[in-house]
């Protein structure tokens, strides 16, 4: 293709760039906004929020604003709170990853049937998943409301519980309760993610599995599971991510307490940079929240990669 | 050997009917029944929702908490839903057109770094919306932008771009080289090419794109409520936070805001559903 504009152009006047450079420069101009945009909304502020964890940078004390170099992480290793907030993410990742996958994989596996009114069904289901993480949060507080939320009555209704509880502010069951939450709204993404790479099983494999004398279990096992590993292991991984920066849904509903019961190191941030305004804190956590999911990440593209080669 | 052969056939024939009925029954109820509990709320009037023993259903049907919520002065609803109006569509709009540039440079031309910008925008996607929120709410105020759409929109930048720059490289990818070239040698440019050719190829991908920006943005919550203080400026998200700080809550026009703030994204989503599946599963089966 080269040659036919190169023999075009040399009829004409010889251009000032080669068709090479040109094309090059076409490419780098492309790319000019999306670059700006990174640069002002994310490689920037990075950095600004590097700047800030070194400093002393309480909103209304602006009369102590200076530089205290390490001290916010010196403050940050010796806060009970930080660590406490490292467990409760780790709950809260590790309980919300593990019941949405169960229970999006059952419902991919649903899905993959033929039944009238399928794509009609996987359109509802997928609601949870698109609506804004404030009515999420705000829906289930209603479910959940002590004296007029229909789970208390339900459960009293069928007698498996004798007095309403405050779910939310009770510090045993609040965590619990807002991974539930997060269960209800991820399992949608994975039914998704899990039924795209369902459909991608050829059905011959299938019918191979089963002239061989392979029972459901067997064919679940022995050849959905490992063509699907790829998918699983992306799904996962980036629920996993997301999971651990995702703060909306518990400074809705409990903002981290009762008791800092559901407070996890997202929402500590939050706290600390929204209600405490300290932002040199807040700076600080959240430069080590980014070094947390850069060597996750990092540990994910690895992964990645050997499912890649392996295939 | 004859045992077992109809057991296991017993057992897809369960699989195939009664199992998948009631798992699908049950799926079904968890995930829509706490939207019919709030829709069922947002119908009943005060009396009826605070009543003890609870009642499922209204007697009488009543819009009031949706005419309250619209047109209360203390919390504009109305307001709130415009401001994301406007917001999400200039975000989704200029996403579009700066990862459509973008995905197309990335896709279509050799340079050096390109595998390197791809992981930068892959790694971006990863990195907690926490850590902008007090650098950018310096930025803006240096800048003099808090309470304005300006300062949202651009936000809204930092998470949509990223993901919606892998979703275009996706669709130009799958797009056949050759059709550019050979409008190329018919005499097209290189930016005619793209814009006769490629783009009603990937429209599908392009308008998925867009819807994507669009809900999530729709979504947005932690700028909202970091760079605006006028009652006036709340997109919906955090108008509806607003809603429940301000007296004791009042759940009547509350539940009747979540289901007006649900109904626009519900719709969009079920236009472009099958688009936005595939986008989102071939950037990750790729990614």
């Amino acid at each position: 293709m080269s040659s036919v504009q190169v023999a075009l152009g040399s009829r004409r006047a010889r251009p000032l760039l080669s068709l090479r450079a040109r094309t090059l420069l076409t490419g780098y101009a492309y790319l000019v906004p999306a670059a700006l945009c990174l640069l002002a909304t994310v490689a920037l502020p990075i950095g600004k929020a590097i700047q800030m964890s070194l400093y002393a940078d309480v909103l209304f004390k602006p009369q102590d604003y200076r530089f205290i170099g390490l001290d916010n992480y010196i403050h940050l290793v010796e806060d009970p709170v930080f660590w406490l907030s490292l467990w409760n993410s780790f709950v809260w990742v590790f309980g919300s990853v593990v019941l949405q996958f169960v229970v999006g994989f059952a419902a991919a596996l649903l899905l993959h049937q033929a039944f009238a009114g399928r794509t009609l069904l996987r359109t509802l289901l997928l609601l949870p998943w698109v609506i804004p993480g404030v009515v999420v949060g705000l829906i289930w507080e209603w479910l959940y409301q002590p004296n007029y939320g229909v789970i208390n009555d339900l459960l009293i209704r069928a007698g498996w519980l004798h007095d309403r509880i405050a779910w939310l502010s009770n510090p045993d069951l609040a965590m619990a309760a807002v991974v539930f939450t997060n269960v209800w709204r991820g399992i949608p993404f994975f039914a998704i993610m899990l039924l795209a790479g369902l459909q991608a099983v050829p059905d011959e494999l299938y019918e191979a599995a089963r002239i061989d004398g392979a029972g459901v279990w067997a064919r679940f096992w022995h050849v959905t599971l490992p063509l699907m590993r790829p998918i699983i292991v992306v799904a996962t991984a980036t629920r996993i991510i997301w999971t651990f920066n995702y703060a909306d849904l518990i400074f809705v509903m409990t903002s981290g307490g009762p008791a800092n019961a559901t407070q996890i190191t997202s929402t500590y941030t939050l706290m600390q940079a929204y209600a405490n305004l300290d932002f040199g804190y807040a700076a600080a956590l959240s430069v080590v929240l980014l070094l947390v999911m850069l060597a996750f990440t990092a540990a994910y593209l690895r992964i990645t990669k050997g499912v890649e080669e392996a295939q | 050997m004859r045992a077992r052969r109809i057991s296991a056939s017993l057992v897809e024939r369960l699989l195939a009917g009664p199992v998948l009925w009631v798992g699908l029954g049950l799926l079904t109820a968890f995930a829509l029944g706490p939207f019919v509990w709030m829709l069922l709320t947002s119908l009943k009037d005060r009396q009826e929702l605070y009543a003890t023993p609870l009642q499922y259903l209204p007697h009488q049907v009543t819009f009031e908490n949706y005419v309250e919520a619209w047109t209360s002065p203390i919390t504009p609803f109305s307001r709130f839903f415009l401001n994301s109006l406007w917001v999400c569509s200039v975000t989704m709009v200029a996403t579009t057109g700066i990862s459509v540039l973008a995905g197309y440079a990335i896709a279509r031309f050799r340079f050096a770094g390109r595998d390197m910008l791809l992981l930068v925008f892959l790694a971006t996607q990863m990195f907690p919306s926490v850590l902008l929120i007090a650098p950018l709410l310096t930025q803006w105020r240096a800048l003099g932008l808090i309470d304005t759409y300006q300062a949202l929109i651009y936000s809204n930048f930092s998470f949509t771009v990223p993901f919606t720059v892998w979703m275009m490289v996706g669709y130009f990818s799958s797009i056949p080289r050759e059709l550019e070239e050979s409008a190329m040698i018919d005499g097209c440019s290189q930016f005619g090419s793209l814009c006769r050719v490629v783009l009603p190829l990937a429209a599908p991908g392009i308008a998925a794109t867009a819807i994507f920006a669009f809900v999530v943005s729709w979504s947005e919550l932690l700028f909202a409520i970091s760079f605006t203080t006028q009652t006036s400026m709340r997109t919906l998200s955090a108008g509806l936070l607003y809603m429940v700080g301000q007296y004791e809550v009042q759940w009547g026009p509350l539940s009747a805001g979540v289901i007006m703030s649900t109904v626009p994204v519900a719709i969009l989503f079920t236009f472009l559903q099958r688009h936005l599946i595939h986008g989102l599963t071939a950037g990750a089966v790729k990614g």
